[in-house]
């Protein structure tokens, strides 16, 4: 298979053009090498050409003298790589090539998957020394001297506590702490800002925010995306409890563990439960998992995909590795192969995602086991004795038993057709009444009247769905039903389920219309109906007078084709393979319980009568116990919906799958994970009858082993990413051979290793970061050293940045005084929510922005994943599609339109000048009123003239609209 | 760097090109193809053969997607063995895995087919407003999809992959060719005027590529037919709209002098000065009314009603879907670079989209008969403007539908083969190239079908790309349109 061109490789002048003296492996010479080599020469065994593997020091060295002959030989058919390729060497790249191979060429492992150890500090400058206020800025100051650049001074105090406040809790500091702040500063600036970010970092609304960075990267939504875009009304408890864990400063390690594994590793625990909604977080197929069954090839793509998403999802997020290219084919650039993804989708493949029960407590948990285990024993009892009937029954027992049993195969379900039949309103109780009735046209002299009940899947009810309980037929001359004859009545006792078999009754009598009074309705699910397929009503010569009769009822739920009026008449019903057979079934049951009756002996009855008495009790007391509240999250066992069926914790059989096609099984693999550790094989050691829950486990215990590199990097890259909205590796899911080399290698590895060994806490990196000096620079630009570092890679100055989506929101809540600070709970909608029976319509035009539910903080929004907030998405919030490690930052003409004229802006308008209104007397404080509140400061003398006077003229609610406006507003120094 | 209003701009100049693929990757960057090739950025439809791969035939598309699986036995692959043995127990040779078991017996179409044009081409009577423009045609006959179900296969056809998390088709080419007009955005969708289709905005999403190539939806019917395009609130009046953003410029002006260095404050105070010219050309190019009468009747506009009923209607889908093509034409006219018009809404009842497993007469007919009134007087007024040599339509669909009955007048999905076709733009009219076998179960040689990936080849070829060149790093790959397959088919090329 082809791999895509890097064709920017071409078109761009080698960046190395000023080649540090000593080339290195890593940085230099991997890189060209990957690019351009490795997809015939690389890792993967599949698309190697002639065997030469460039990736490896032991295979390589060899052929260093040939490699630098081929790589610049004259002969374009000879020259590597061959032009076909599309790829090609630059000079430069040669060159570097070439002088590596010069110093001996010296192999490195790749950064991130080399032993992670703390870094000296890097010696500064007495001078440079007073600067610095902790290791951090060691780090960064060597850098910066490295490249000939200085730090920025520190910024101002208005600058510093809005930087801190929104950054650690997402929404700007009130005028008053803004006043406290500065005076305490002005007293000492120091003690001043260690105070600020223990008071942020106490509050709940650091969660808030932090918690959102991390829903970012695993793709939470409170839909379930693809076709339909299913509501999943149990998905918000699990961003409660990353909330929570940030909130309560969850060690890292656990909370790694409790998203994999906090079921097995955590047993009892809620957090154990919840956390598992990380696994089920990402988007899911309905159709392909409900509607089509896992023995047809859709089915299992659709749970291929399914697991590929988990697996990724873990893997990218915990060790920012991108193992998913190894799906299809062996890793291109990467030395993972297709058995090692294979053994992680292994990890797995017991699981899907549905709604499981949380929040149940120890005691409670150990009291279900035991109950549970009780009614088991019990039946076992139970049918003890009845195997010992049996037995005495003898052959004429096991001759019935043999019948019964061919006689339930032949009296399945042959076909039937999709118009099922008439199907009532649903009710909640059973007792309620419904007909349903028929007009013959004309009164006729009726023979014999036949039921026919309905099949559906529904619930698993299949044959005899919603026939009634108890229930009567009638016959009148007179659509009123006055003098009616009374043809078939059940009333007073249930009538057995007559799967689908005929249910035939004689009628002799002479009538127009008939009726079938339902008293007592079928169970659905928790609620009740009546339906029927058929009304058959047959004269003297057998024609069946009712076909294509008129139906009415006081009411149907009219669901075309499958469920309506007329389909009663339609000559359509569920048939069985031999519809003898359903008779035959029921007399040989009948048969087999009169000669089961005649073995009781009085002891046995008795017997029989107290375990069954004893099962009742235990079921009842069990279903006593709190069930506890319901968690979208990975599962093993759930309520059956069609075609998605619970494994029970068995894991499916996962083999590597040929160029990732379902249709080309090879080996089997066992559970494992990345080969990263030399010394120890990448499969888990497990026996053989291990729980699936033990393989989540390992892996959890994998990625959290204090030795593992890729876990601690790549967490220290995130937090560092979140503070100065770049981090230090640029590809924050990504530490391979194709991702981006850190900035600062050693001040990333310093950040890991402290984070680890102060157990994993997220406060105390977030306390070191924001109280360090580089973290205080201005974010003004210095001409001079935007020259030689325009990204800013080097950390000179502060990083300016723009509110994200769910900040500039909630800015405007706050400043308007609508916010409402309440936490969790079930996701506020902002749209309106239509058509919910099949596939959801998220009609976000129609929503009024006035309504006081949905003022609260952005994070606690209902997210939508196929049909996302426009607002929202305008402005960069994260894609429920994919995860997103770093979000955008654009700049368009369409975010200007919705911040002059979304509902939600207008309608905040109004309510702050509503509150200007009441906290100051005249226009003029008013509008100084605002400006503090938008921008933290008053305005200077010309704006607030310029103000005043458009306030004038356009009023105060238009004034607002232009505040909301500023740049000032959206940004953060 | 482009200017377009729905194109980004970045505030640092990034260090180094693959640094830089990065950050677009990462949905920082917003520059076109043209400018990442370091050339000057394309404005005029004028200079676009020199930034491109090759020089293009084509410079813009339209896209019209049928939602639900549109039936090509009924339409456009005329099966004659199926009126021969139309009623006899359907035999495939082989195990068929059908999405509902739609195994019934051989079903011919409930329409007649007739021959049009020079080519001879057979279309069926409620595709026949298409017979006047079928020489313009070339047909597809023999795609193949992946699978059935509704929500993988609109995917893969929109964007390339069959699950979540990848650009629309429109992204792609949004980010490759910018736009031609800066006051309209470069990529827009025109969804069914019922709901969204399967996955909805995701079929149109930016996923990797930067937010501002996303499809900017209309829907014309609404009272703001682009979201947030004018306040509807008392409190804004066209004069403290005009003064309001005034001052937020000389504010926001003010903000930026001080902070001298960072573009991106500059770049906003722009972005409000084309946020007001798109008020007026978003409006102007939506206004209908002006047209001509001769035009309206040409789109099947001449007899619009004020209420429809409840079921599937042929007058509702000929407005609905004429007054999108309409749309389109005025849209592309004034520089919009991908078009794309829905025709269904989700798979549910009653039937709202063509996914007709219970009877293909009821929701077909109007169904294709109303896009075929506004597909042809598309085509046809394309034509007369000159427009249609450089304007690529496609017509394309989920999947297609079996042969067989299922419930005696429907059809179930078939995704083992079904129909494309496409015009204008560099396409060569009046051909076939693939075609089904005699049942239209699958393709005539199975060993050679036609893939989305190829037709997303040929596209993006008439348009000057190569589609093994426009990629973008995304997660350790080098993510493109048409993953790691796609060949250009020569046959549909002029």
């Amino acid at each position: 298979m082809k791999f895509a061109r890097r064709f920017w490789m071409l078109m761009v002048p080698c960046v190395a053009m000023t080649l540090p003296a000593a080339v290195s492996y890593d940085h230099d010479v991997r890189p060209i090498l990957a690019a351009n080599c490795y997809v015939c020469h690389g890792p993967d065994d599949s698309t190697r050409k002639a065997k030469l593997r460039l990736d490896t020091e032991q295979t390589a060295r060899p052929i260093l003298r040939d490699l630098l002959k081929r790589i610049s030989h004259i002969d374009p058919e000879k020259r590597m790589p061959p032009p076909k390729s599309g790829k090609k060497l630059s000079a430069a790249q040669i060159t570097t090539l070439r002088q590596w191979i010069a110093q001996g060429a010296k192999w490195e492992k790749h950064w991130s998957l080399k032993p992670l150890r703390r870094p000296p500090l890097p010696k500064l400058t007495a001078g440079e020394k007073k600067w610095a206020r902790n290791p951090i800025d060691h780090f960064i100051r060597a850098k910066q001297r490295e490249h000939g650049l200085h730090p920025s001074p520190e910024a101002d105090a208005l600058a510093l506590i809005r930087r801190l406040t929104f950054d650690l809790t997402g929404l700007p500091p009130t005028p008053t702490e803004i006043a406290a702040f500065k005076a305490a500063a002005q007293k000492d600036r120091n003690t001043a800002i260690e105070q600020l970010a223990d008071r942020l970092l106490a509050s709940p609304q650091y969660g808030e925010r932090w918690g959102r960075h991390w829903l970012d990267v695993v793709k939470y939504a409170d839909t379930c995306g693809y076709d339909k875009d299913k509501l999943r009304p149990n998905a918000w408890p699990y961003r409660d409890y990353i909330i929570r864990s940030f909130n309560e400063n969850k060690p890292y390690a656990r909370f790694v563990q409790e998203q994999i594994a906090g079921d097995a590793l955590f047993p009892g625990t809620t957090d154990g439960i919840l956390g598992l909604g990380f696994i089920a977080a990402g988007p899911w197929d309905f159709i392909g998992h409900v509607e089509v069954p896992e023995s047809k090839i859709d089915g299992r793509v659709a749970r291929h995909i399914d697991r590929d998403e988990m697996v990724s999802n873990t893997i990218n997020t915990f060790t920012s590795t991108t193992i998913q290219c190894a799906r299809c084919h062996d890793h291109k650039f990467d030395p993972f192969t297709q058995k090692h993804y294979y053994s992680l989708q292994s990890v797995f493949a017991a699981v899907d995602r549905a709604d499981r029960t949380y929040g149940v407590n120890p005691e409670t948990t150990t009291k279900k086991a035991n109950l549970t285990k009780r009614i088991s024993d019990l039946n076992k009892q139970l049918a003890a004795i009845e195997a010992k009937i049996k037995k005495e029954g003898g052959p004429q027992l096991a001759s019935l038993d043999k019948q019964i049993a061919g006689l339930r195969l032949k009296a399945k379900l042959k076909s039937k057709r999709p118009e099922f039949g008439y199907h009532s309103t649903i009710v909640k109780s059973p007792g309620t009444t419904k007909w349903v009735q028929i007009d013959l046209g004309q009164a006729f002299d009726l023979q014999r009247v036949v039921l026919r009940a309905c099949h559906d899947e529904f619930n698993n009810i299949g044959g005899g769905f919603g026939f009634p309980v108890r229930f009567k037929v009638e016959a009148a001359l007179t659509a009123e039903f006055n003098n009616a004859i009374r043809l078939f009545d059940q009333t007073q006792g249930d009538f057995p389920n007559p799967d689908i078999a005929p249910v035939s009754f004689e009628a002799k009598a002479k009538a127009r219309f008939l009726r079938v009074t339902a008293t007592k309705l079928a169970r659905r699910s928790n609620d009740y109906i009546l339906a029927l397929a058929e009304l058959e009503v047959f004269d003297a010569t057998d024609k069946n007078l009712a076909l294509k009769a008129r139906v009415s009822s006081p009411d149907s739920i009219e669901a075309s084709v499958r469920w309506r009026r007329t389909n009663l008449t339609d000559g359509n019903f569920p048939i069985a393979t031999d519809v003898k057979a359903i008779g035959a079934l029921q007399k040989a049951q009948a048969e087999r319980q009169r000669i089961a009756a005649k073995l009781q002996t009085p002891e046995r009855q008795a017997r029989r009568k107290k375990l069954q008495g004893q099962i009742a009790a235990a079921t009842k007391e069990l279903k006593s116990i709190p069930q506890g509240q319901m968690v979208y999250a990975a599962a093993t066992d759930f309520k059956l919906q069609g075609n998605f069926k619970p494994t029970q914790g068995k894991p499916r059989n996962i083999k590597v799958l040929h160029r990732g096609n379902i249709q080309e099984p090879r080996g089997d693999v066992r559970p494992g994970t990345l080969p990263i550790f030399k010394d120890e094989n990448f499969e888990f050691k497990l026996p053989t009858d291990h729980a699936e829950s033990a393989r989540r486990s390992a892996l959890a215990k994998w990625i959290t082993r204090k030795d593992n590199p890729l876990t601690w990097r790549s967490i220290a890259n995130r937090i560092w990413l979140w503070h100065f909205g770049q981090g230090i590796v640029g590809s924050p899911n990504d530490f391979g051979r194709m991702g981006l080399l850190p900035s600062h290698p050693e001040l990333l590895d310093w950040l890991a290793v402290e984070f680890r060994d102060s157990g994993g806490s997220f406060k105390h990196l977030h306390k070191l970061i924001v109280t360090s000096a580089t973290y205080r620079q201005t974010s003004t630009v210095n001409n001079q050293f935007a020259e030689i570092d325009s990204n800013n890679r080097y950390l000179w100055r502060m990083n300016r940045r723009r509110l994200e989506a769910e900040e500039l929101r909630d800015s405007i809540l706050a400043t308007s005084g609508a916010l409402n600070k309440k936490m969790g709970g079930p996701g506020f909608y902002l749209f309106a929510l239509e058509k919910t029976a099949h596939s959801p319509h998220y009609e976000y035009h129609k929503f009024d922005p006035a309504d006081p539910k949905s003022h609260r903080r952005s994070v606690y929004r209902f997210i939508v994943r196929s049909q996302p907030d426009p607002f929202m998405t305008t402005f960069d919030c994260a894609d429920s599609s994919q995860s997103t490690p770093q979000r955008g930052e654009t700049l368009t003409a369409l975010q200007a339109l919705s911040l002059l004229n979304n509902k939600f802006t207008l309608e905040m308008s109004n309510r702050f000048a509503a509150r200007l209104q009441k906290e100051a007397k005249t226009l003029r404080a008013q509008i100084r009123r605002a400006h503090q509140l938008t921008t933290g400061r008053p305005p200077t003398v010309t704006e607030l003239a310029a103000l005043e006077k458009y306030a004038q003229q356009h009023g105060l609610p238009n004034l607002c609209r232009v505040l909301f406006n500023l740049s000032e507003f959206t940004y953060m120094d | 760097m482009n200017t377009s209003p729905f194109h980004k701009k970045t505030a640092e100049a990034p260090s180094n090109r693959r640094d830089f693929l990065w950050r677009s990757g990462g949905g920082l960057g917003g520059l076109a193809l043209a400018s990442m090739l370091g050339r000057e950025p394309l404005l005029g439809s004028g200079m676009l053969s020199g930034t491109l791969h090759h020089p293009p035939k084509a410079k813009r598309v339209i896209q019209l997607f049928m939602g639900g699986a549109a039936s090509h036995l009924d339409t456009f692959d005329f099966k004659p063995a199926l009126i021969k043995h139309h009623g006899e127990k359907s035999d495939f040779g082989e195990h068929v895995e059908a999405f509902q078991n739609g195994l019934g017996p051989w079903m011919r179409s409930p329409f007649e087919f007739r021959r049009y044009g020079q080519s001879g081409k057979f279309l069926s009577d409620i595709v026949a407003p298409l017979g006047g423009v079928v020489d313009e045609m070339a047909f597809v006959h023999n795609l193949v999809g992946k699978t059935g179900v509704h929500s993988q296969a609109t995917y893969l056809q929109a964007t390339g992959f069959q699950r979540p998390g990848f650009p629309g088709m429109g992204a792609w080419v949004s980010y490759a060719l910018g736009s031609e007009n800066e006051n309209l955005p470069t990529f827009v969708v025109l969804p069914d005027h019922r709901g969204y289709a399967s996955n909805g905005p995701k079929n149109w999403a930016s996923a990797f590529l930067p937010t501002s190539t996303q499809g900017t939806t209309i829907f014309p019917q609404r009272e703001n037919p682009i979201p947030d395009l004018h306040p509807k609130v008392g409190f804004v009046t066209k004069a403290s709209h005009r003064a309001g953003i005034d001052l937020i410029n000389r504010l926001n002006a003010g903000y930026a002098k001080s902070r001298v260095g960072d573009d991106r404050l500059e770049a906003r105070i722009k972005t409000y000065e084309l946020a007001a010219r798109l008020q007026l050309s978003a409006t102007e190019a939506l206004d209908i009314a002006k047209e001509p009468a001769h035009v309206l009747k040409l789109y099947g506009l001449d007899r619009t009603q004020k209420k429809y009923p409840d079921k599937i209607n042929v007058p509702e889908e000929t407005e609905y879907f004429g007054r999108k093509c309409l749309m389109a034409r005025r849209l592309i006219e004034r520089g919009v670079r991908f078009v794309q018009i829905w025709s269904g809404n989700d798979n549910s009842f009653p039937r709202r989209n063509w996914d007709s497993h219970e009877d293909i007469e009821r929701d077909h007919a109007p169904l294709a008969l109303g896009m075929a009134r506004g597909a042809a007087g598309l085509i046809q007024d394309l034509k007369q403007r000159g427009l249609l040599e450089d304007t690529i339509i496609h017509w394309t669909t989920e999947f297609g539908r079996m042969p067989s009955t299922q419930g005696s007048k429907g059809r179930d999905h078939n995704p083992y083969v079904f129909t494309n076709w496409l015009c204008g733009g560099g396409i060569r009219g009046g051909t076939i190239a693939g075609e089904s076998d005699e049942w239209g179960y699958k393709p005539l040689d199975r060993a050679n079908p036609t893939q989305v990936y190829d037709l997303h080849a040929t596209m993006l070829h008439l348009l000057g790309i190569d589609h093994k060149r426009l990629t973008v790093p995304h997660n350790g790959i080098d993510r493109r349109l048409t993953d790691v397959h796609g060949h250009v088919i020569e046959k549909l090329i002029a």
